[in-house]
């Protein structure tokens, strides 16, 4: 594996334990997801792989070489989109995007050549030559994304690399990163936008509190909740006691919801049973659909922080 | 020659960075400069020569130190506040490229100042300056030093308080330090006080170049700056290296 983190520990001097012995191991050509709540330890995780913080205990290693001891060699070995905006005001896209890929090491004819396609697969043609103080969000979070990936490190490191993307674009980016492991590196990925995640990544852990509480294939992740199908039960605002799953499987309140996981045999007998909760009221209505990795990372974590978008939804329909 | 090569593209990065500030903060800091120049005799009509020589390479030295104490430190506090640090930290950039690029940038704001106030100050008191080569040096070691002490302050120090601390030396450096007026002035143990402080050496360094004939050239002040420049230089690279 070309990175392989071991046990890795970070104890800040408040006392708050951010990494509690993480261990994963990413090779050359996957993309891996950091999945976890805010807080969860993610990007405390990628700051000690990039030197940036030292670890209290535990190994991070490259190539079978100790990034512990040798920060300078892991900023060179890694490249690293950080979670933050990338502070790049004053600076055109195209500045920005030639002067760090020379920063790291690569001649300027390749630079310029790898950042008109990058420019060009991500469609930021017509913002490369404005100052970056007048450029969105979204648009500045891409082209931070290109400084990281137009001299890529053995090991690119993205932080949230989608926030404030827009939807169309996103997709672009993906192929991207998609395009980055491709060419031989270990991408790793820190979201907490799992349905995403489920969709770029070849494996990924989940962190909770400074651990890993799960780590595989998004498939073998969704095997383990021993689920195929999902069912989506929008409870009655005045329901004071949450339906009993005849299934025996995963059931997780998410705000008025529940989700419930059903075998896939079970698809007639969870329509029955949704059918009879919403004839004696206390179900408004239900959804019958495949098992996601969401409803994994919901069983696993719980909801808080989880599906915020549907949770304002229900919110909405409420109010209204 | 990576380092060389690094040092240009950083140096390439902080101007840029700046550029939309850069023309603002040189007119400012030259102003500095100026108003004291012109200002002075406004204030004190009748000036004797002494203080008129004092008055003109006092100037300059206050132009230095108000940007490497004051502007430096809170725009690099800024830095520090929106990630700008931490994302070049994560460079595979020489600490020590990193830093020199960006005290480049800062010479580059300070010195038109230093030479558009001597100048005017030569012009408004008609002085015929006896300039040493020796100021070449000297100007340079005062505007570095002050960069190195106030990277320091924002290094060490929380954004909150780099501003509240570079306001305090403000007021310090005009009302209560011996630029524009000799140090026997001051009360005794502020005397004492500046003594070890660079400010000090900072105008005796700068008079004792720009106006050789008027004022003796202290070597002590040079060696005095060159312990707060490594000080400052040394701090600065040691909060950079470190990995929280």
């Amino acid at each position: 594996m070309l990175l392989e983190i071991e046990k890795l520990t970070k104890v800040y001097r408040t006392g708050a334990r951010a990494n509690d012995a993480i261990s994963l191991a990413i090779g050359e050509g996957e993309v891996f997801g950091l999945l976890g709540h805010n807080g969860a330890g993610k990007t405390t995780l990628v700051n000690q792989v990039v030197g940036l913080l030292k670890p209290t205990f535990g190994s991070i290693r490259i190539d079978g070489r100790d990034m512990v001891a040798n920060p300078g060699l892991a900023r060179r070995l890694c490249s690293f989109q950080a979670q933050a905006q990338v502070p790049i005001d004053g600076l055109t896209p195209r500045q920005a995007i030639d002067l760090i890929g020379q920063l790291r090491g690569a001649p300027r004819v390749d630079v310029e050549h790898r950042r008109e396609r990058l420019v060009d697969a991500l469609e930021l043609g017509e913002w490369q030559d404005v100052d970056a103080a007048r450029l969105s969000g979204g648009v500045k979070r891409l082209v931070a994304f290109a400084m990281a990936a137009v001299t890529p490190g053995r090991v690119v490191m993205l932080d949230e690399p989608t926030n404030d993307v827009d939807p169309v674009r996103r997709r672009l980016l993906w192929r991207q990163v998609r395009t980055l492991a491709d060419h031989g590196a270990a991408v790793l990925l820190v979201t907490h936008n799992v349905i995403e995640a489920e969709r770029s990544v070849d494996r990924l852990a989940i962190l909770d509190e400074g651990r890993v509480i799960a780590e595989g294939t998004p498939a073998a992740l969704k095997a383990r909740l021993g689920a195929a199908l999902r069912l989506e039960l929008v409870l009655d605002p005045d329901v004071l006691e949450l339906p009993a799953s005849p299934f025996g499987l995963s059931a997780v309140p998410v705000g008025n919801r529940l989700m419930v996981g059903i075998p896939t045999n079970g698809a007639g007998q969870a329509v029955a049973w949704a059918e009879s909760l919403k004839a004696a009221g206390s179900v408004e209505e239900f959804t019958l659909g495949p098992a996601t990795l969401e409803d994994v990372y919901v069983a696993l974590v719980g909801d808080a922080g989880a599906r915020p978008a549907q949770a304002e939804e229900v919110f909405d329909a409420s109010a209204a | 020659m990576q380092a060389l090569r690094n040092y240009q593209l950083l140096v390439t990065w902080q101007a840029l960075r700046k550029k939309n500030y850069l023309p603002l903060m040189m007119a400012v800091q030259t102003l500095f400069s100026l108003g004291i120049v012109l200002g002075y005799p406004l204030l004190f009509p009748t000036l004797d020569r002494t203080s008129i020589y004092l008055i003109a390479t006092g100037a300059p030295a206050i132009s230095m130190v108000s940007v490497g104490l004051v502007a430096l430190p809170q725009t690099v506090g800024e830095q520090k506040t929106e990630g700008s640090l931490a994302y070049m930290r994560s460079l595979p950039v020489a600490r020590l490229s990193y830093l020199v690029a960006d005290l480049t940038v800062w010479l580059m704001i300070v010195i038109p100042g230093v030479i558009l106030g001597v100048f005017v100050g030569a012009w408004r008191f008609g002085l015929d300056l006896q300039i040493s080569p020796l100021v070449v040096p000297a100007v340079l070691m005062v505007a570095l030093t002050s960069t190195c002490v106030g990277y320091a302050i924002a290094s060490l120090l929380p954004y909150m308080l780099t501003v509240i601390i570079t306001q305090a030396i403000v007021v310090f450096v005009f009302m209560f330090s011996p630029l524009t007026f000799l140090p026997d002035k001051l009360p005794g143990w502020l005397e004492t006080i500046h003594q070890m402080l660079p400010i000090q050496a900072m105008g005796e360094v700068t008079r004792g170049t720009l106006a050789p004939n008027e004022f003796g050239l202290p070597l002590g002040a040079f060696l005095t700056l060159a312990i707060w420049c490594v000080l400052g230089f040394g701090v600065t690279y040691a909060a950079m290296s470190r990995r929280g």
